[in-house]
């Protein structure tokens, strides 16, 4: 079963190779993941950390958990919701000795809760919100990249948001997992999203220990927006640079498979230009001088077509050169005879030196055609050119094809107008000689039909015949040297199929070309010449 | 006697022609390559020199040996016989000062006729023109016996092949002649293109002598015909 043909264009092919570049952007996201993690893990670490120290300073300090009077719990109760109204405003503590040590120990961004047993607030220092900061001037670079491919980025990734609800802050006290672990004794760290899913909270829990007994825990709690940050300017980078590595290599590579496929086009053209549609060399091809695969087949292209044309000269070349070599043993042998019927020769001879001369005389005749053809070739490189009258030229013509074949009617029509050609006459002679005595040869005693009309600025000569149709494959090569299609039979005279060669020769040497087809009524054979006419 | 020397590479074609050349009454000496013959004619010049374009191996050295030939004499009537009968050929033995171009398809008699006209042509050319057998048509004189052509009394210096072809056209003024009657008068197997370009060839020889020559008309189809006036 044969696969369908699907036809991909070199560029198409290479774009399609490049899809494999898009494994990029997956795995740059895998790498960002990563980092995430890392990130996120860190600050879990940092978190519990914090919250280690804390407690550590807090620790087997049972003064500072002490049952406070329930005023201070109201107190702490009331600054709580102040608190959430303004979180810029100092700390509240219900322990000012305990605030005291927290607040040398709280960052920016992370806030630090330290609560007693039954979950009570006993001070609190820092905010989860940043405060709104200076922002450095941008880069028109970091502008431009933020209008264009931040946009793009901020469809797909979550962007740190400072407008969350912070819950804890509106409760007044921290809660969660952590809060319980700590409490059952046991560092806990938790991240949980905020209640109205803006941001996440990352908190780390530490038990405050007085003795044996759990008096308190700290808890140190912080935005992921930090992380989110992070992971989003290493996302915009990594891709920033994916992006430019993947369009700059798209464009180089379709550039480059434009050039490819522009060099590999014009080598076809060329190579296909080089051969007309009878398989004839046209032109040799430039072969070029690229060093790489392409130059090499351009270069073996050119040779093959050089090799090709070589052949079909000495094809059309070696009628001439067998006929120059066959002159000298002609000559031995007409010499021969010449001396032979010189001497006195028995009668009963004679009838052998007369077949043996007329021999001699047909061998003579086809060597005779055999050079014409490459004595025309030769000639037609030195042919002058004068403006003439085709039509001028073939009325003669007619005429004295009517003295030389008295058996064969001739039809032609001289028209009103003047045919102007450039070119030479007596090769147009030459050339309608050959179609004439080619069709008186095939015409079966019918009328040849001479035309010579106007067709588009070019004159069309033609000359028709009843007779056998042509073979329907030989018709290209008709006009090749030492072509014919001729069935044997009894003619006289030898075929060598030069004539239509030579008419072939004639009609391009006059800009023209030569082409026979069957007349459409099958009865016989039109071949025409078509000769431009400068204006 | 005249002695007639055959330069020729191929032995059988040097020993026929010798062979029918001495039937002929003629002395003949053959020689198979340029050097020597070069040294038979420093020694001797013969009468005639019958000389092969290709010897052997050395392509041109007919060429060679004719132009060494004329320094030694310029009056030994030279004709060239050659397999070739290109007309690049024919123009650079010409030049070379060859007298007639020959192809070998060319039979013994017309061999023979020519060399004979050739010597008739050397013999007379010293005597005072006869009067008899000369052709005149217009400004044309042909002289027969001493072959040669002469338009509005100059002398137009033709080969024997371009004589025999112009003798063929003038002697019926206005008769088409045919390309194969001018091979029949001019005794020469040529093809077609051949006789056109003899017949180009002449028509610049007389242009030469009068640039306005218009006399030898191409009749398409037919042949070529002499204008009377």
């Amino acid at each position: 079963m044969r696969l369908p043909r699907i036809a991909l264009s070199i560029r198409a092919q290479l774009l399609l190779v490049l899809t494999v570049f898009l494994a990029l952007p997956w795995l740059g996201v895998s790498y960002v993941r990563e980092l995430e993690r890392l990130l996120r893990d860190a600050q879990e670490r940092t978190l519990a950390g914090t919250a280690q120290a804390v407690a550590t300073a807090l620790h087997d300090r049972p003064r500072l958990f002490a049952t406070r009077p329930d005023g201070i719990a109201a107190f702490a109760q009331e600054r709580t919701d102040d608190a959430a109204k303004s979180s810029d405003r100092a700390p509240l503590s219900a322990s000012p000795e305990v605030a005291q040590i927290i607040d040398g120990l709280s960052r920016t961004t992370a806030r630090i809760w330290v609560i007693d047993r039954d979950g009570t607030v006993l001070a609190r220092a820092g905010s989860l919100k940043a405060p709104p900061s200076q922002l450095p001037a941008e880069s028109f670079g970091a502008r431009l990249s933020r209008a264009t491919t931040g946009r793009l980025y901020a469809l797909v990734l979550d962007q740190p948001s400072e407008d969350f609800a912070d819950d804890a802050a509106d409760n007044g006290t921290p809660g969660g997992r952590d809060v319980e672990g700590a409490l059952a004794g046991i560092l806990t760290t938790e991240r949980r999203p905020t209640s109205d899913a803006k941001a996440v909270v990352v908190s780390a829990a530490h038990p405050i220990w007085v003795g044996d007994s759990v008096k308190g825990a700290v808890i140190v709690e912080e935005t992921g927006n930090a992380v989110l940050a992070q992971r989003n300017l290493a996302f915009e980078r990594l891709f920033n640079i994916v992006l430019a590595v993947l369009l700059v290599g798209s464009l180089a590579l379709t550039l480059y498979a434009t050039w490819l496929s522009s060099r590999i086009r014009r080598l076809r053209d060329d190579a296909e230009l080089a051969i007309d549609e009878q398989g004839r060399v046209r032109a040799a091809l430039a072969s070029s001088n690229a060093g790489d695969e392409i130059g090499d087949l351009s270069r073996s292209f050119a040779s093959v077509l050089a090799r090709l044309s070589d052949y079909a000269s000495y094809q059309e070349k070696m009628a001439g050169r067998l006929s120059h070599e066959l002159r000298t043993p002609i000559a031995v042998v007409r010499s021969s005879l010449d001396n032979l019927k010189q001497t006195s020769l028995p009668d009963d001879a004679r009838v052998y030196m007369v077949r043996a001369q007329e021999g001699l005389a047909r061998l003579t005749t086809i060597l005779t055609r055999m050079t014409e053809a490459a004595r025309l070739e030769q000639s037609l490189s030195e042919s002058e050119r004068e403006r003439f009258d085709v039509a001028k030229v073939v009325a003669g013509c007619v005429d004295g094809y009517r003295l030389a074949y008295p058996a064969a009617s001739f039809a032609f029509v001289r028209p009103s107008a003047e045919f102007i050609a450039v070119g030479a006459p007596d090769l147009i002679a030459q050339m309608l000689d050959k179609l004439v005595a080619n069709a008186v040869e095939f015409g079966r005693d019918g009328v040849i039909d001479i035309s010579l009309t106007r067709d588009d600025g070019d004159a069309l000569l033609s000359v028709s015949n009843e007779g056998p149709p042509l073979p329907e494959m030989e018709s290209g090569h008709l006009f090749d040297s030492m072509v014919s299609v001729r069935g044997g039979g009894d003619a006289a005279e030898p075929h060598l199929g030069l004539g239509l060669y030579i008419v072939r020769l004639i009609a391009e040497f006059h800009g023209g070309r030569a082409q026979a087809a069957n007349r459409p009524d099958a009865a016989g054979v039109v071949v025409s010449v078509t000769i431009p006419l400068p204006h | 006697m005249k002695r007639i020397a055959i330069v020729e590479d191929e032995p059988a074609i040097r020993a026929n022609y010798a062979d029918a050349l001495r039937r002929h009454g003629y002395e003949v000496a053959t020689y198979a390559n340029r050097a020597d013959a070069l040294g038979a004619f420093r020694a001797r010049l013969p009468d005639l020199a019958l000389v092969d374009i290709g010897l052997g191996d050395d392509i041109d050295g007919g060429f060679a040996l004719t132009r060494e030939l004329r320094a030694l004499s310029a009056t030994v009537p030279i004709i060239f016989l050659s397999a070739r009968d290109s007309d690049f050929d024919i123009v650079a033995g010409l030049r070379l000062g060859a007298d007639d171009y020959l192809t070998k398809d060319a039979s013994l008699p017309h061999l023979a006729a020519r060399i004979a006209a050739l010597f008739r042509r050397s013999e007379l050319s010293a005597a005072p023109p006869s009067g008899d057998d000369v052709l005149e048509r217009g400004p044309l004189t042909l002289d027969v016996p001493r072959l040669t052509a002469n338009w509005n009394a100059q002398r137009v210096d033709l080969t024997l092949t371009e004589f025999w072809m112009v003798h063929s056209l003038a002697r019926f003024p206005g008769h088409v002649k045919d390309r194969d009657a001018l091979m029949r008068d001019a005794s020469i197997v040529v093809d077609d293109s051949t006789i056109t370009s003899h017949v180009k060839r002449i028509r610049r020889k007389f242009q030469a002598v009068d640039p306005a020559f218009d006399r030898i008309a191409t009749v398409y189809g037919m042949g070529y015909r002499w204008n009377a006036e």
